[in-house]
């Protein structure tokens, strides 16, 4: 406000005008005079935007008073100092009163006079500062309360349930989806801990444990539960902790999915196929059945063409068999009913097995059969049959695939905290597009090498969701004409099962 | 001869299973349910019965377990025929048997002529 700025003096001596605009013009002010009140207020009224009004108390007409009153009215943001004639105090003071910013007493040299002005303007241009701020704070608050509601809005609108908790484990944000989800009042939840909110254990267990994360890096959890009265609800709960800039945790925010839908469907999808399954295997047993007595020859003697066709009816018979029983092994991994009885197990032993089961096959192809383990290798936490029929599966695919005279090898090494199992083959081998669509349900490599090998293409697909639910992985290298080579790797087995 | 029971919902089943029996000069008498199987498993007294899981009045396991816990008929060897065949199932399938049944053996269905024989002379403590 050094410079521009604009001085209204009033004054009806002519002499005080023009020395005013003397002493002022030369702070490069602008200067604008009224020689008496009326002239000053229109000056005022015509809107010419002045910062510091200089009034003579004492003056012809209306008088300096009624003009600061009438000032005060019309911009009380505008600067009054005031000149005072008579040099007297209580005239002064009363302007002050009045609403007056300072005063001048008359007679005054050009530096008290230029000394009252800036520090008027200063104080003026500070005003403005914080009008300015004031109105940008304001600002702010509207908009932060603007986004408050638009977030309370879109939080109370969602179809998700949102449970948001601070540090101590109090609920400080929750939604009526929420409350529905898990059967309490949204009111009653907040600003109570969770621990007294009879909300589902493993719930509260998921929040507090988001909490106690020390890691910075701490992921989002997601579980399913089911909340405590009714065992027809299915949630999925996904839980983060939020953090500040240090790293500490400040509270938990769950989001809350409603999966009974899902879960239904999923159930009549696996309900459906277990159903279709046993309808299409019993007639399908019944008629291999019957093809094996008349193939007995228990119905009378066959022609070698009946006999011939009638075996390959049987063997077809028993692909389809295949197929359903795939299907239904299929369904019922999906629908949970895998890895019921987990134990600690040696892989050896049950690779022994199963080598011992394959045995015929081993001959009729007359493949050689090497099974390597390390020495101490850790048992795994398993389900033994499961797993069995994870490496029957494997191994029964590499006689399979691997011409007369070949060799299969099995090797078991711990790798870890996991025991690692290769079964690999120097059987035809697998091309690239092949590779990475083989653990796909109903997928089978189609060629002129493969033409010969029945199965479901379901094998591997079930290898790889019994490996899975073990927490384990399943892996293949292969190139085509070189062998392939299948890794099954399993976490070493704590007693403890989950 | 050894009189055998066979009892299952499937004419068709019963028809083949019997036919094989029979081919080995046993005594065949069948049921098609497992009301019926029991009934005849009290009335005929049979040497060994071959008996079916999956049936609509009364399953295999109810008929097994209402056999085996009669002290007059438990010692009456018992085959189950079970429908679930081939590798995965086959072996979770063993376990829970062993759990749920006092079946003395069970094959699947369907059953090759010469296994099934085999299993019931064994059976029989003919082998």
């Amino acid at each position: 406000m050094a410079s521009g700025a604009r001085i209204l003096v009033v004054d009806d001596e002519q002499i005080m005008r023009e020395g005013c605009i003397r002493i002022l013009s030369k702070e490069d002010w602008e200067v604008v005079t009224a020689e008496n009140g009326e002239a000053g207020l229109k000056a005022m009224e015509e809107g010419e935007g002045f910062d510091v009004v200089l009034l003579d108390l004492m003056m012809p007409g209306i008088s300096g008073m009624e003009v600061l009153e009438a000032v005060q009215r019309v911009d009380a943001s505008l600067l009054v100092i005031v000149i005072t004639g008579y040099a007297t105090v209580e005239s002064a003071v009363e302007a002050m009163k009045k609403g007056a910013y300072d005063f001048v007493p008359k007679p005054f040299t050009p530096d008290q006079l230029r000394i009252v002005v800036k520090r008027a303007l200063d104080k003026r241009a500070l005003q403005r500062e914080m009008d300015v701020l004031k109105s940008e704070r304001e600002k702010s608050l509207r908009d932060i309360a603007t986004e408050k509601s638009r977030i309370v809005t879109i939080i109370n609108c969602m179809g998700d349930g949102v449970l948001v908790c601070d540090r101590d484990s109090c609920v400080v944000l929750t939604n009526p989806a929420a409350g529905r989800m898990l059967g309490i009042q949204e009111s009653s939840l907040i600003g109570k801990p969770l621990s007294e909110c009879s909300i589902e254990p493993t719930l509260t267990e998921t929040i507090m444990e988001s909490l106690r994360s020390a890691d910075s890096t701490f992921p989002t959890v997601s579980r399913e539960l089911c909340p405590s009265d009714s065992a027809s609800t299915f949630l999925r709960a996904h839980t983060a902790p939020v953090k500040n800039d240090l790293g500490e945790t400040l509270g938990a925010v769950t989001v809350l999915q409603d999966i009974t839908s899902l879960k239904e469907l999923d159930r009549m999808k696996s309900d459906f196929v277990a159903m279709v399954s046993h309808e299409l295997r019993s007639p399908v047993a019944s008629i291999q059945q019957q093809l094996s007595v008349i193939l007995e020859g228990l119905s009378g003697d066959l022609t070698e063409r009946q006999m011939r066709m009638l075996t390959r009816a049987k063997e077809r018979a028993g692909g389809l068999l295949d197929l359903i029983n795939d299907l239904l092994d299929l369904s019922k991994i999906e629908a949970g009913m895998v890895v019921q009885y987990k134990e600690p197990l040696q892989l050896e032993e049950l690779l022994k097995e199963v080598h011992k089961s394959m045995l015929p096959e081993i001959e009729a192809k007359s493949l050689m059969m090497k099974l390597h383990v390390e020495r101490a290798v850790p048992p795994v936490n398993g389900d033994r049959n499961n797993l069995k029929g994870v490496f029957t599966n494997l191994v029964d695919n590499a006689i399979k695939y691997t011409p007369e005279g070949g060799e299969i090898t099995i090797r078991i090494k711990g790798a870890g905290k996991n025991v690692r199992v290769e079964v690999s083959d120097t059987g035809i081998g697998i091309s690239k597009v092949d590779l990475s669509r083989i653990f796909d349900r109903f997928y089978r490599v189609k060629s002129e090498k493969t033409r010969q090998i029945v199965g479901t293409g379901l094998g591997l697909s079930i290898v790889k969701h019994i490996v899975e639910a073990h927490l384990g992985t399943i892996s293949v290298e292969s190139e085509e004409g070189g062998g392939s080579t299948f890794t099954v790797v399993l976490p070493a087995g704590s007693i403890s099962s989950t | 001869m050894p009189k055998i029971l066979i009892v299952d919902d499937d004419p068709d089943l019963v028809e083949a299973v019997t036919m094989i029996l029979e081919s080995k000069e046993y005594d065949v008498i069948a049921a098609y349910g497992g009301i019926e199987g029991l009934e005849k498993a009290k009335t005929e007294e049979p040497d060994l019965i071959v008996l079916d899981v999956m049936m609509p009045d009364k399953d295999g396991y109810a008929v097994c377990k209402e056999l085996k816990g009669d002290p007059q008929y438990s010692k009456i060897p018992i085959l189950l025929l079970t429908a679930v065949v081939s590798k995965i199932s086959t072996t979770r399938y063993t376990q829970q048997m062993g759990l749920e049944t006092e079946a003395d053996d069970y094959i699947d269905k369907p059953v090759e002529p010469a296994e099934l024989v085999k299993r019931i002379e064994v059976l029989l403590g003919r082998a």
